[in-house]
């Protein structure tokens, strides 16, 4: 039995190397798959260099604040004209699977004002190139490794069929699942191969580090494959023509990848609108300019409630003077915190929308838990946000002091200012939650398959 | 003849099981992107008008300010959707919505759907153009693969052949009566457009509007055509269905989803654009060397008011009718600006190279023709994103020169002083003026030839293959 199917598999992979076209397709997609990983490091590798200027470029802003206030200066001044940036480093992970890191911002540059009209200042970014999307190792993998599949198998029986060499064949003492068996397998190893060799060159290249997620991301990818596999079978156990099966499985593909993820964003996008984050910015600014025609007492008396500790006795009788001019900055940003709750909670409920819709599509699936693995989607750009939150608030209590306490800024104190730095986290929670929908899709389209050809005996003709 | 071998296919599809299901699953698909970007078009439309007129009202009814502080509270410009955006969207989501307008900072346009959307997006959205640039191609090769193949194994090929009918003839009776069976899928969406667009008031009597729409569809009637040439011939040339179907499928694939995102992706490797950091910290470097308007102790300042005193024939500046720091704000933002304004030319110029790979693979690519060209005429492509950047910058340079004129002329001592709240009402209001088609044209020359030379191209060498094709 064992020596038949390894003769199979053998005729197999001999028709595979003799079918031209076939041949240049999988070298296409090798060709396709490597490119995806260069573009993919390549564009970390320039967001890493992008990151790594910003030292200089602070450094630069303290070199010109250190000639234009020689001695001892005013800190307000300071914190009005010195310029910090928070930092979004990219793991080594981010290469294989881009996913937001090109329309959301990886750095932001931050002074001591008011926080929330400064960290949704986006980076520069062709919109016509966003729009086409990356051709990162995941974009192949996810959308086009199933097209490679399609092509393989969408005539696994039907063109020996076609051709009258089924019948040929089954006349001979071989088990039809046999048959089945050898050629699925072979396809199989041909398309595992490819996935873990590009993902194996990806990881390698990457440079990431060994531990739990090469083995999650490989689950993944082999799983999602699988998948396919098993519509493949579905399609193939209904022994229809080559053309009905051709014209059914980029149909599936065209559902699965292109129209549940389309009509899914229009679902979305209507059941959990998201307060705008415009109203926020307009709110804000009419809080923070406001603060110039109130009354002083009544902007610092609200500050104190907040920050009791800064609470002095003088009554400001200057016109102007900077602790209170950062007091109702920082003011203007209390005001819409409400609304930056709602905003950002609308936005992560949007991303646990989709991870339970995700059902649906085992590309969408992939996709999310591709991104998750490697820190690049939504919920890691909140982090980053809220990591930019806390080092305003951390620069806020640097300054604070020197402002209250009115002690000079000194040249020795750029030293001590803190610094951000914040570098993305794998998601591995939903990275294996999207690996366990994964694994049920898989098992329910092979059960289907296999039942399928149980009940409908092969019909060679 | 040709019409009755176009009548015989139009007749044996629509008897066709498959392809009416398939056609009215495509047609549900096109009425239902029409009607969701239709209201998603009127829920953003609403969203940025009610901002706007917020954003206005604040600023008409602000308290007695002094005017530089006006300048620095500044507006915002909310980027109003084109009129025909909800056929495509374009860079729409891409693209953000509201930009910060305020004296000596030029910011960037913030708030993107994209941004704000999750991993979603990235399989596409699923617009009216979508629709037709990726979905309708997919019918046509579904209902012509196997033009030739089927009549070719049936024998009835060369029954037709027998009669005096050249082959060229026949190929042309498939691609017309093909023609009218898509006709009759996409017509009725494009017509469900029309009617909305006239219900809407503000573009039922735009001859602008109508003209886009007009085109619109025309190069839509161009590109199926191509489709329904390129798979007859490919049906024409190969020997069997399931190879044509084989190839056209690979071509789909090739020219909808690997060659775009490619090109896209090559192009921002050649030609890397500047950062927003490193761009901030050009114009800043450069804009030191202008006038600076918050710092008294600058040299060039000092040389402006020894210049005003030489003028006005005084000798202090409290006998000076206009006030010295309003003057030396407005020349520091007109230095700034330009300064900023070429930086963002350069800018705007690096990101048109990485596009125009793009473009010019559209003669390579019919799917890379239609694209801009379907973007450009519904006011959502990259030109158009610039041309409300440019108008957004010059109101704000507008605004805040006006401010600084009212500054200069309150005279020495401004800082202590405010101006009346009625000042403010009298400053023009952001509005913004979507560009006519004739501007649009003007940056879809590319597109346009591609596809032309497609059409005319397609239709002479395949039907000239096609003659050349054994009939056996």
């Amino acid at each position: 039995m064992m020596s038949t199917f390894w003769i199979l598999l053998k005729y197999e992979w001999r028709h595979f190397r003799a079918a031209k076209g076939l041949v240049l397709l999988t070298g296409l997609v090798v060709v396709v798959g490597l490119y995806g990983i260069y573009y993919g490091t390549t564009e970390i590798e320039r967001q890493r260099q992008h990151l790594a200027e910003l030292p200089a470029l602070a450094h630069h802003n303290v070199e010109e604040l250190k000639k234009k206030f020689p001695g001892p200066a005013d800190a307000g001044d300071i914190g009005y004209y010195h310029t910090t940036f928070a930092v979004h480093h990219p793991t080594e992970w981010a290469s294989l699977a881009l996913g937001q890191r090109d329309v959301n911002p990886y750095c932001v540059k931050l002074r001591l004002l008011g926080l929330q009209g400064q960290i949704y200042a986006s980076e520069n970014v062709n919109p016509t190139k966003v729009l086409s999307g990356n051709f990162d190792l995941a974009f192949v993998l996810v959308y086009l490794f199933p097209l490679l599949i399609i092509a393989l198998s969408f005539n696994l029986l039907s063109q020996e069929k076609e051709q009258g060499t089924l019948v040929l064949l089954l006349a001979q003492p071989v088990r039809p699942g046999t048959v089945v068996a050898a050629k699925l397998t072979l396809r199989l190893l041909l398309v595992l191969g490819l996935a873990l060799l590009l993902s194996a060159v990806a990881l390698a290249w990457a440079q990431v580090p060994f531990d739990e997620r090469v083995g999650m991301w490989l689950a993944l990818v082999v799983l999602y494959c699988l998948f396919w596999f098993g519509v493949v079978g579905i399609i193939t156990a209904l022994q229809r023509n080559s053309a009905f099966n051709a014209v059914a499985l980029v149909g599936a593909w065209l559902v699965l990848v292109v129209l549940i993820p389309g009509l899914l964003n229009v679902y979305v996008d209507a059941t959990q609108p998201v307060p705008q984050g415009m109203e926020l910015t307009i709110k804000q600014r009419e809080e923070i300019h406001g603060g110039w025609d109130k009354p002083k007492g009544e902007t610092m008396n609200r500050f104190f409630v907040l920050y009791p500790q800064w609470r002095d006795t003088t009554t400001i009788k200057e016109r102007f003077v900077w602790r209170w001019y950062y007091a109702f900055q920082h003011l203007g940003d209390e005001s819409v915190r409400p609304l930056v709750a709602a905003y950002t909670n609308g936005l992560r409920q949007r991303f646990v929308l989709v991870e339970h819709l995700a059902w649906l599509s085992p590309a969408i699936n992939a996709q999310v838990s591709l991104t998750a693995l490697a820190g690049t989607d939504l919920p890691t750009h909140l982090a980053f946000q809220q990591s930019a939150t806390r080092y305003h608030d951390a620069l806020r209590a640097f300054y604070y002091p020197y402002l209250f306490r009115k002690v000079a800024f000194t040249h020795a104190d750029y030293e001590k200012e803190p610094t951000h730095t914040f570098t993305s986290i794998s998601e591995i929670g939903t990275a294996a939650s999207g690996l366990w929908k994964l694994l049920v899709s898989v098992v329910a389209v092979w059960a289907i398959g296999l039942v399928l050809l149980r009940i409908r005996p092969l019909n060679p003709c | 003849m040709i019409r009755s071998i176009a009548q015989k296919e139009l007749v044996s599809t629509l008897r066709d099981r498959r392809f009416v299901v398939l056609s009215v699953l495509m047609l549900g698909l096109l009425l239902a992107a029409t009607l969701v970007g239709r209201a998603s078009y009127r829920t953003l439309q609403r969203e940025r008008q009610v901002a706007q007129q917020t954003v206005n009202d604040q600023f008409h009814h602000q308290p007695n300010r002094h005017p530089h502080r006006v300048a620095h509270y500044g507006s915002f410009a909310f980027r109003p959707k084109a009129g025909l955006s909800f056929l495509d969207a374009g860079l729409d989501s891409f693209t953000g919505t509201a930009v910060f307008l305020e004296a000596h900072q030029q910011n960037s346009v913030n708030f993107s759907q994209a941004q704000q959307a999750s991993s979603l997006i990235r399989f596409g959205e699923l617009t009216v153009a979508f629709v037709l640039q990726l979905l309708v191609p997919l019918l046509i090769i579904f209902l012509c693969f196997n033009a030739f193949a089927e009549e070719r194994e049936a024998g009835t090929l060369k029954l037709l052949l027998s009669q005096g009918v050249s082959l060229r003839r026949v190929a042309w009776g498939k691609i017309t009566g093909y023609g009218q069976a898509v006709a009759l899928v996409v017509v009725p969406a494009l017509a469900l457009a029309a009617w909305l667009l006239l219900a809407q008031e503000s573009f039922a009597n735009s001859p602008d509007a109508w003209m886009r729409l007009a085109l619109f569809g025309l190069s839509y009637v161009v590109y199926f055509f191509l489709w329904i040439v390129g798979a007859v011939v490919v049906s024409a040339r190969q020997q069997h269905a399931r190879t044509a179907l084989v190839v056209l499928l690979g071509c789909w694939m090739l020219g909808g989803i690997i060659l775009p995102k490619a090109t896209a992706n090559l192009g921002a490797n050649l030609f890397p654009a500047i950062t927003k950091a490193q761009l901030d910290a050009k114009v800043h470097e450069e804009a030191q060397k202008g006038i600076n308007g918050h710092d008294p102790q600058d040299q060039r300042s000092a040389a402006l008011k020894a210049n005003l005193l030489k003028k006005y024939k005084v000798d202090s500046e409290e006998k000076l009718p206009v006030s010295v720091g309003g003057l030396v704000m407005a020349e520091s933002e007109a230095y700034t600006s330009k300064v900023y304004q070429q930086h963002f030319a350069a800018l705007t110029r690096t990101y048109e190279r990485q596009n125009a790979l793009t473009v010019w693979a559209g003669l390579l690519n019919p799917y890379q023709a239609i694209r801009p060209l379907s973007m450009g005429l519904a006011g959502s492509d990259f030109a158009h994103y610039v041309h409300f950047q440019q108008a957004a910058e010059t109101y704000r340079y507008q605004l805040v020169q006006r401010l600084n004129g009212l500054q200069a002329s309150m005279g020495y001592g401004d800082k202590e002083r405010k101006l009346d709240a009625a000042t403010w009402q009298a400053i023009p209001i952001f509005t913004y003026e979507a560009p006519p088609l004739g501007w649009a044209l003007g940056y879809l020359l590319v597109p346009v030839l591609a596809l032309l030379l497609w059409v005319v191209g397609l239709s002479w060498l395949g039907l000239r293959a096609i003659d050349k094709t054994s009939i056996v």
